[in-house]
């Protein structure tokens, strides 16, 4: 049970990590609409990561308990709260750029899939014993 | 016709991706009723694979917004 906790700690770590170089690029640099739609995207998927990690861990729960409880995986609120930022995105174009906003929702993939890698990785070539 | 192209892609991609999350829950969850002692394994590949399959709808929403 520990590894899923551990990733779910790592994975929102690099999230915030990635969402302060984006406020930086957003506060010191002149593209301003491309990181306040980076930030956009990175907040809201944040937000999606998060709660995709809480309700399997729910469910998870649920399972080893045999609680009878009916439980959803919540993902109609992700694409609610994508539809949310392409809205936003679309309503004020000239604070926002829509491609920004994409990748931006598109970050805890990129997280995901090379937090998973290095872990993988560094798991099969451990030695016994270390 | 904007419309229809945005139903279009936000209906395909959210039946797309109901099947494969009900695919990979079902595997989940039998597999941690089974045996309980590797659910944090068995809830890691959950993840991974639920947040995988919602990638493309989650780009269909926003490609149907940006449609009509």
């Amino acid at each position: 049970m520990k590894d899923y906790t551990y990733m779910v700690s790592r994975q929102l770590k690099w999230m915030f990590y990635i969402l302060a170089i984006f406020v930086s690029g957003w506060g010191f640099t002149d593209y301003q609409t491309i990181f306040a739609g980076l930030i956009l995207g990175t907040g809201i998927s944040t937000f999606n990561l998060w709660l995709l990690q809480v309700k399997i861990n729910r469910i998870g729960q649920g399972v080893v308990e045999q609680d009878e409880k009916k439980r959803t995986l919540g993902m109609l609120t992700r694409f609610a709260t994508a539809a949310l930022a392409a809205v936003v995105a679309l309503q004020y174009p000239e604070i926002f750029n829509m491609i920004a906003v994409m990748i931006g929702l598109m970050t805890p993939y990129l997280v995901i899939i090379i937090d998973y890698f290095f872990t993988q990785t560094e798991l099969t070539t451990r030695k016994r014993g270390e | 016709m904007n419309m229809l192209a945005a139903a279009i892609a936000v209906g395909l991609g959210a039946l797309g991706a109901g099947i494969g999350n009900g695919l990979i829950v079902n595997g989940t969850v039998s597999g941690i009723a089974r045996q309980p002692e590797l659910r944090g394994t068995l809830q890691t590949t959950m993840f991974i694979g639920v947040a995988l399959v919602e990638a493309l709808p989650i780009i269909a929403v926003v490609i149907a917004f940006m449609a009509m």
